[in-house]
């Protein structure tokens, strides 16, 4: 008889009710998502356009590179600080099968933090030393850069897969490696990759847009803009292509679990495959972004919904995968509704400074002695 | 005890140690550098003070590159060591404190973004503004450490939580409010240890001023801690202190270390006085390193002490360090560990050795490595360890070396001695060490369980006095009759096979 692999239930209890972890576990995770792509894209697409220039700041390609570090400088915080929440939830609703994926990669696992100050500080040497600072080089820096963030990506997928499938933990455990086998594990990685880098083009559009309505150089914003339109555009393309690969490899009983699923499962793939299509259409009708603020608008808009329902698909085949071994109706709910609510209030608040804070700082612009 | 095992060459332990306590130290200096930078910036605009100002822009570059870089990694990296190493007690700890962590984080959010904001606004806005975003840093920073002090004294003194089981009694524990207080301090001491590098790059005329500025913070810090110490200290109860206090500790390592923290306490709080508040010139590079490395040596040693005198718990009298819950001695010891954890079913086919090898890394390895930090093969005796305690010239010293840790109080050296063939049988048949070794595990393993008892007898809903157990440092072995041969035959298959590298009757040398 094959043992069971799969640690009980945490007899501790759910302090909240399930749909509520469920709830916070795919808005964070999409919150989070959202700076993964600025990240991951964003320093992919720095590390190619820095080659592109020939390593030089004065070229569109060097300046773009520049402004995607600038980005990321905040944007890599960001992806860390809003990773915790998701991190927090998964644990709470599906500690037995995420520590059990997580350790048996432990390596892997544990090396991600060693790849994340690698790809941060030399994001930030890129930016203190390199091209940005100095003219010209730090090719280097923001290459091993962009290659942590790619190899984290990828640690997040062999993770995800691992623990999504504890029929397969014995042959993980006697070999990790056999994960990449998996025919799911390339069309993953590449559906996270090209969403970062389709993403962090589209930003880069918009920013070089406003740009010019504030003023800034056109030509050099129009140079930008459309190296990074070429790159929404053709990563969309692939990613459409890709998608439906991904769908069509998931095991049979994910795919008819997603299939049969009624409105719940369907009408979020719908959107999503929709959307995806729809963003071609509207990206492959503009030439000039520049001179289509409002199609540049909608794009990232109508990017933000897609990923966002994306990520309630993602949920969903996750919760497919788990459904023979799992039964969150297992968990013994006692809920803490002081502090549920505690947090929220004090979740509305956080959010409620920021907003204030930073609306001040935007008023309160000064130079010279009035300056801090 | 039912997940899968991450083995770790230096011991899981020992991994978090180090990565925790990096992680605090740039974590309380992220939260006192807020404070000193805030504080040293409006003294600036009050004052039209330049030079505190160009100290806290300066300071505020390295919070970005220090603290919201390493500290939030290493942060996220206390949760990945602890769902490898410890995936049972975080399970549980996040079940029951998933709302606080949740709590924190939206403090951690502010103070990232105001921490990014403050830094890059520099010159670019009006001093209130920025003035603001300064103490918005500080105050989201200073509240997150109020929300996580809960959840850290809740895993040495639950408190009131062992018995209502309710998120707001295990919060307020009795080692909270000392426990604030300390950290409170080590928040000025680590901001001190850090800025006193950026002071270095000061105006050579404005340098003796702001050095002895910040000593004052040192000194202050220090104080406090030293205050916050002493009070968490006399909060603690017996149970908890008698591992290292009074005259005959049951852990001296766990009293050094408690000697360590307080003379590096002492010393950086001298040095700070002398060299940065009475003789600021000298508070140059070098002596702000020796400072720092007193702080952190403090700081450290108090975090190992902390850690430490939890044993054998991660939360004290409920789960033991290796997520075996008290609650769970019982069950496990009737039903087995290969009905308990699939793991080790998953193990039945290599035989008796090889369920006892999975048993080990489900039970030990959280303490015990193989041959690395509390390496367990060193601990199998020798032919040589074997002949000295039989040897009447050397069973003194060879008892207190080799067995007294376990025996000091059940034998005497003239016991082990009389229950030991003699030299002559030992030297004519070096390889009767193995059963000799394999009994002595069994017997040993005996002991632990029986120690369950005294788990299962205790009173629950309060702190359970381990000072009174037959090992207080020790989680008890679980598991039937079977599972303690298993491992017995794992243990002793440790001593490897006669002339294969780790044969402890070759390591006799000349004597064989």
């Amino acid at each position: 008889m094959t043992p069971d692999l799969v640690p009980a239930v945490d007899a501790a209890g759910l302090p909240g009710p399930v749909w509520l972890f469920q709830v916070l576990l795919v808005f964070t995770f999409f919150l989070h998502l959202l700076f993964v792509n600025i990240t991951l894209g964003g320093s992919l697409l720095a590390w190619v356009a820095h080659l592109r220039s020939g390593g030089s700041a004065s070229d569109p390609r060097g300046a773009l590179a520049a402004r995607l570090t600038a980005v990321n400088g905040y944007g890599i915080s960001l992806t860390i600080t809003t990773g915790v929440a998701p991190l927090l939830f998964i644990q709470t609703l599906y500690q037995q099968y995420f520590y059990s994926g997580t350790i048996l990669v432990g390596g892997l696992w544990f090396g991600l933090l060693v790849l994340l100050l690698v790809g941060y500080y030399t994001a930030y040497l890129y930016k203190f030393r390199g091209a940005p600072a100095v003219g010209r080089g730090g090719g280097l820096w923001i290459g091993v850069s962009a290659l942590s963030f790619l190899a984290i990506a990828t640690i997040h997928v062999v993770v995800h897969l691992v623990h999504v499938q504890p029929a397969q933990w014995a042959a993980f455990e006697a070999d990790p490696w056999v994960v990449l086998a998996d025919p799911t594990f390339v069309p993953r990685l590449l559906h996270f990759v090209l969403a970062g880098l389709g993403f962090a083009a589209v930003i880069m559009v918009w920013w070089s847009v406003r740009a010019v309505e504030r003023g800034a150089d056109r030509q050099l914003e129009g140079a930008i803009a459309r190296f990074g339109w070429t790159w929404a555009l053709w990563t969309t393309v692939l990613q459409v292509v890709d998608g439906f690969v991904l769908l069509f490899v998931l095991p049979q009983p994910v795919l008819s679990g997603l299939m049969k699923g009624g409105a719940v499962t369907m009408v979020p793939l719908t959107l999503a495959i929709l959307g995806a299509v729809g963003l071609l259409v509207m990206m492959a009708r503009v030439s000039d972004p520049l001179a289509a603020k409002g199609t540049v608008t909608g794009t990232l808009g109508a990017m933000v919904l897609v990923i966002g329902v994306m990520t309630v698909t993602r949920h969903q085949i996750r919760v497919l995968y788990l459904a023979p071994t799992t039964d969150l109706g297992a968990f013994t709910v006692a809920s803490q509704w002081l502090n549920i609510g505690l947090f929220v209030l004090l979740l509305v608040a956080a959010l409620a400074t920021v907003y204030l804070m930073v609306k001040r700082v935007l008023a309160s612009p000064a130079t010279g002695a009035d300056a801090a | 005890m039912q997940y899968p095992i991450w083995d770790v060459t230096i011991g899981g332990g020992m991994l978090m140690a180090i990565v925790a306590i990096t992680h605090v130290i740039v974590a309380h200096f992220a939260i006192g550098g807020g404070l000193v930078i805030a504080v040293s910036e409006t003294l600036s605009v009050r004052r039209g003070d330049r030079d505190l100002r160009d100290l806290a822009k300066r300071s505020s570059l390295m919070l970005i590159l220090v603290s919201t870089v390493f500290g939030a990694i290493s942060g996220v990296g206390i949760w990945v060591v602890a769902g490898l190493i410890s995936p049972g007690a975080i399970s549980d700890l996040i079940h029951t404190y998933v709302w606080g962590w949740a709590i924190e984080w939206t403090f951690f959010v502010v103070e990232i973004v105001a921490a990014l904001v403050y830094y890059t606004t520099w010159g670019k806005i009006s001093k209130g503004a920025h003035l603001m975003v300064g103490w918005i840093y500080f105050v989201a920073a200073y509240l997150s450490l109020v929300v996580i002090n809960g959840i850290i004294t809740f895993m040495l003194t639950p408190g009131r939580w062992l018995e209502t089981g309710q998120f707001w009694d295990g919060f307020f524990n009795p080692t909270y409010w000392p426990s604030l207080l300390l950290r409170t301090g080590l928040c000025a001491m680590m901001a001190t240890a850090f800025m006193m590098f950026a002071v270095q790059r000061a105006a050579a005329d404005a340098r003796p001023r702001l050095i002895r500025y910040l000593g004052w913070w040192m000194v202050g810090g220090a104080l406090v801690s030293y205050a916050g110490y002493r009070w968490w200290e006399a909060s603690l109860p017996e149970s908890v202190l008698a591992l290292f206090r009074g005259d005959a500790p049951l852990l001296e390592s766990l009293a050094a270390t408690r000697s360590l923290t307080l003379w590096a306490l002492a010393a950086a709080l001298v040095l700070a006085a002398v060299l940065f508040v009475a003789v600021p010139r000298a508070g140059r590079t070098a002596t702000a390193i020796v400072v720092a490395i007193a702080a952190f040596a403090f700081f450290g040693g108090y975090e190992r002490l902390r850690e430490g005198v939890r044993k054998p718990f991660l939360i004290h009298s409920h789960m033991f360090s290796n997520g075996l819950k008290v609650a769970d001695i019982e069950t496990v010891n009737a039903e087995g560990m290969v009905a308990h954890s699939g793991w080790v079913a998953a193990r039945a086919g290599d035989g008796a050795i090889g369920i006892g090898e999975q048993i080990f890394r489900t039970q030990c390895a959280s303490c015990h490595t193989l041959d690395g930090y509390q390496g367990i093969r060193s601990a199998l005796p020798t032919v040589a360890d074997m002949l000295a305690v039989a040897d009447a010239d050397t069973a003194a010293a060879a008892f207190a070396a080799e067995c007294a840790a376990c025996h000091r109080d059940d034998f005497t050296a003239d016991d082990v001695g009389g229950m030991l063939p003699s030299v002559d049988d030992i030297r004519a048949d070096p390889e009767m060490i193995r059963d000799l070794n394999h009994g002595m595990i069994t017997a040993t393993l005996a002991r632990l369980r029986d120690l369950g008892d005294f788990y299962v007898d205790a009173d629950r809903t309060t702190m359970i006095p381990t000072h009174e157990a037959d090992i207080p440092y020790m989680p008890p072995f679980v598991g039937t009759d079977e599972d303690l041969e298993a491992l017995a035959s794992y243990l002793a298959s440790l001593d490897a096979p006669p002339g294969a590298p780790g044969d402890r009757v070759a390591e006799l040398g000349g004597e064989r």
